[in-house]
């Protein structure tokens, strides 16, 4: 098997298709209300990316400010407020929860299947719009006063507070969950129906695996989400409500309902970039992937889990001690699925004749930092231990190493796997590879110093410190600059690809799985009838080809595709 | 259709868990119900009825269009009616409420009691347009043995709306005791 990878120089040239779904038709309505999952999947990445921009730049804004222990003139205590809740508000619901399955996973998921689109292209496209329709929401409470809620809402502050952006921004979210609900019902109903000839469920590339447990989830929680942020903005409009303690409500039962949403979103968010991870593993190593029943079976395990440990975010709330015991006990629970993962993507890795590609970079980033977000989400479920941690920047740290650090980062990682077959066009490996180190470095930088301002009692949150914190913070914000330089040459680098990118083959990297069997970009219908599939990580019948300029899935030596193909000695079963 | 009903009962589910909690919970000393609590509204009685008689009428529709029997349009017809009627006398019941000084700003029995009816009767409603095209087309012709879709949609729908109702009166009910 070469390990050659497909930026080395061929001298030959692919033309594009010239019938691709992005030529299939043209102007600006024919994308506004395309049914073709591709072009739904590719209009929302570039609203999430948008809005990771804009997520970004108050992130900046928040960590420029904490530069100096004291007040600045140039931003008050109130702009602090409104900019690290929009910060955490934008990154949570317009930016990481749809990012994966919204976006990759709409334009992949029929790709896998060798289908033709999701399972009800209307319902996908209402998904679209509701989405729009959120940021909207979110812009106007902006306009209408901004909020400083932090992202969680807490009652009572958020039914107190006099900013009046709470309420559009409440019915913002709301909008956007019921985009979620609906991605999550159509990608379980794909699955259920439209999987090709020959593969059962065994048989379904671990990424599909991962958005549907994602996708139960999103289904099973997000309800609770809606139905509890509607009560804060009934609340919030009669002065009364069941949070309000005045009248006997329970302002604990919102944190009881808002976790029993976030805690699984948080598995919304990291289930699918794991899935990302077991593809850009297998394929990127040339080997079968290891343990594949046991990957697949985690990631319904940390789906079930997701659901029966929300209460560890409530650790100093005030709930019986008993209580606290029993959540520390299950979210410990949480950890083994995780660790099976890792051993197991460890394990595909060794002796596997790994390309580094880009893709393989943020694969192996991904690694290193959600082993650190994970272990030290264990100081955190650790009763006595998170007494002393709850609320400081420890606790920001640690779920910036999981969300960002993982989730985000294996986006950006499927973004770079997926982007040759997406527009047809190669980037530039080492612009992609330095925006890799330069994101990884900065991470790092940025939030490891976090851990340590964290665990020395820096509250998370505040607007004025004492300056014995100041040297960790300016180092913080030192990584954050470094961070955001590396995703400038990412944008860069990709946006550059799309004018003067070398044309890329159908399958660049070696991949296995049927969208690496179909032109890149993929045509209208993706496949012009449905293939039969095999084992999808059973790399020993794919070969490099010149003619092809890439490599090929030599459907014919695949026995159970081919019966007169030949035996051969070594191939994975 | 399953996924979007079990959706839809988490939310009902939420709401009647957050209403139990916040009842019989400790930061409820006394507050609730108010000494002066009115009864629940009489008309609920009436429209907790025409709900049931609907899901009856629907249930009819439902093996007429398997059968693909003309009386589909008919039976979707009188559901569609008493859906109406249903919304109508849930107003009424709104009104007698608010005669018996059942004021939605004043506590939290009022407040549950409007927030829980309202959220009811708007997936009511936003049954009802889904139904009322259903019945248009059973008019035409539309549905037959092996092509009932629409109406069976339409009846699971219904019927779960009638039992969510069951479960709301019987909590809001609850809630208007003293224990
Ligand atoms: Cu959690």
């Amino acid at each position: 098997m070469t390990t050659l990878d497909a930026s080395r120089p061929t001298h030959l040239n692919i033309e594009a298709s010239s019938d691709n779904y992005l030529t299939h038709t043209r102007g600006l309505l024919s994308w506004a209300f395309t049914l073709d999952h591709k072009r739904i999947g590719v209009m929302y990445m570039f609203a999430i990316l948008g809005s990771f921009f804009v997520g970004g730049v108050f992130a900046l804004l928040v960590r420029t400010k904490l530069l100096f222990p004291d007040a600045v003139n140039w931003m008050t205590a109130e702009q602090y407020n409104q900019a690290f809740t929009l910060h955490g508000a934008v990154m949570v619901f317009l930016v990481i929860v749809p990012s994966i399955p919204a976006a990759l996973g709409n334009f992949i998921l029929p790709i896998m299947l060798g289908a033709k689109d999701v399972a009800f292209p209307r319902l996908n496209l209402a998904s679209f719009w509701l989405w729009i329709f959120g940021a909207i929401f979110v812009v106007i409470s902006l306009l209408a006063g901004s909020f400083d809620t932090g992202w969680t809402f807490y009652t009572p502050y958020s039914t107190r507070t006099t900013l009046g952006g709470v309420v559009w921004v409440i019915t913002g979210v709301f909008i956007l969950g019921f985009s979620s609900i609906f991605t999550g019902m159509n990608f379980i109903v794909t699955i259920h129906k439209l999987r090709p000839p020959g593969m059962t469920w065994f048989r379904m590339p671990l990424f599909l695996w991962a958005l549907y447990s994602t996708a139960l989830i999103q289904v099973l929680a997000t309800p609770v989400l809606a139905i509890t942020l509607a009560l804060v903005a009934i609340e919030r409009v009669f002065h009364i409500g069941v949070f309000d303690p005045a009248m006997g409500g329970d302002p604990v039962l919102f944190q009881h309902f808002f976790w029993f949403y976030s805690h699984p979103a948080v598995y919304i968010m990291i289930l699918p970039g794991m899935g990302i991870i077991s593809e850009i593993i297998a394929v990127h190593s040339h080997r079968h992937i290891f343990g594949y029943r046991f990957i697949a079976f985690s990631s319904i395990a940390i789906a079930f889990f997701s659901f029966l440990v929300w209460g560890h975010h409530m650790f100093v709330s005030g709930q019986s001690g008993l209580m606290g015991a029993v959540f520390s006990l299950i979210t410990f629970s949480v950890a083994i699925p995780s660790a099976i993962k890792v051993f197991n993507w460890l394990a595909t890795l060794y002796k596997g004749s790994i390309s580094l590609n880009t893709p393989m970079l943020y694969g192996l980033a991904f690694l290193f930092l959600f082993t650190i977000g994970g272990l030290t989400g264990l100081h955190l479920g650790t009763l006595n231990t998170d007494i002393h941690l709850h609320d400081t920047y420890f606790v920001v740290a640690h779920f910036h190493y999981v969300m960002m650090g993982s989730a985000l980062i294996a986006m950006v990682g499927g973004l770079h796997h997926w982007w040759p077959k997406m527009f047809g066009r190669m980037y530039s490996e080492a612009l992609g590879k330095l925006g890799c180190v330069l994101v990884f470095v900065g991470f790092n930088v940025t939030f490891f110093t976090q851990f340590m301002l964290g665990s020395h009692g820096m509250p998370r949150r505040y607007y004025l410190y004492q300056p014995e914190f100041q040297i960790y913070h300016v180092i913080s914000t030192c990584g954050s600059y470094i961070m955001a330089l590396g995703f400038i040459i990412t944008g860069i680098c990709l946006l550059k690809s799309l004018f003067s990118g070398k044309p890329a083959p159908a399958n660049p990297w070696g991949g296995r799985s049927l969208e690496w069997q179909c032109p890149s970009p993929p045509p209208h219908d993706n496949f012009p009838t449905t293939p039969r599939v095999g084992d999808c990580y059973d790399f020993s019948i794919v070969r490099w080809d010149d003619s092809a300029g890439g490599y090929v899935v030599d459907r014919s030596l695949d026995p159970e595709l081919n019966p007169n193909a030949p035996k051969r000695a070594g191939a994975h079963h | 259709m399953w996924l979007f009903i079990l959706t839809l009962a988490i939310i009902f589910i939420a709401t009647i868990l957050a209403f139990v909690i916040v009842r019989v919970g400790p930061m409820n000393d006394g507050h609730w119900p108010p000494p002066d609590a009115p009864p629940l509204p009489k008309a609920l009685l009436f429209s907790t009825l025409i709900l049931i008689i609907s899901d009856a009428t629907m249930h009819v529709a439902r093996v007429a269009a398997r059968r693909g029997e003309r009386s589909t349009a008919a039976w979707m017809g009188v559901t569609l009616a008493c859906a109406f009627a249903f919304v109508a006398t849930q107003m009424l019941a709104w009104s007698e409420a608010a005669r018996a000084n059942m004021i939605v700003t004043e506590d939290l029995y009022a407040w549950t009691f409007y927030v829980l009816t309202a959220l009811h009767a708007a997936h009511v409603i936003g049954g009802i347009i889904p139904m009322a095209v259903v019945t248009a087309r059973a008019a035409g012709g539309r549905y037959g043995p092996g092509r009932d879709d629409g109406v069976a949609y339409c009846a699971m729908y219904w019927h779960f709306l009638d039992i969510v109702w069951l479960a709301l009166y019987a909590t809001l009910w609850w809630g208007s005791q003293r224990w």
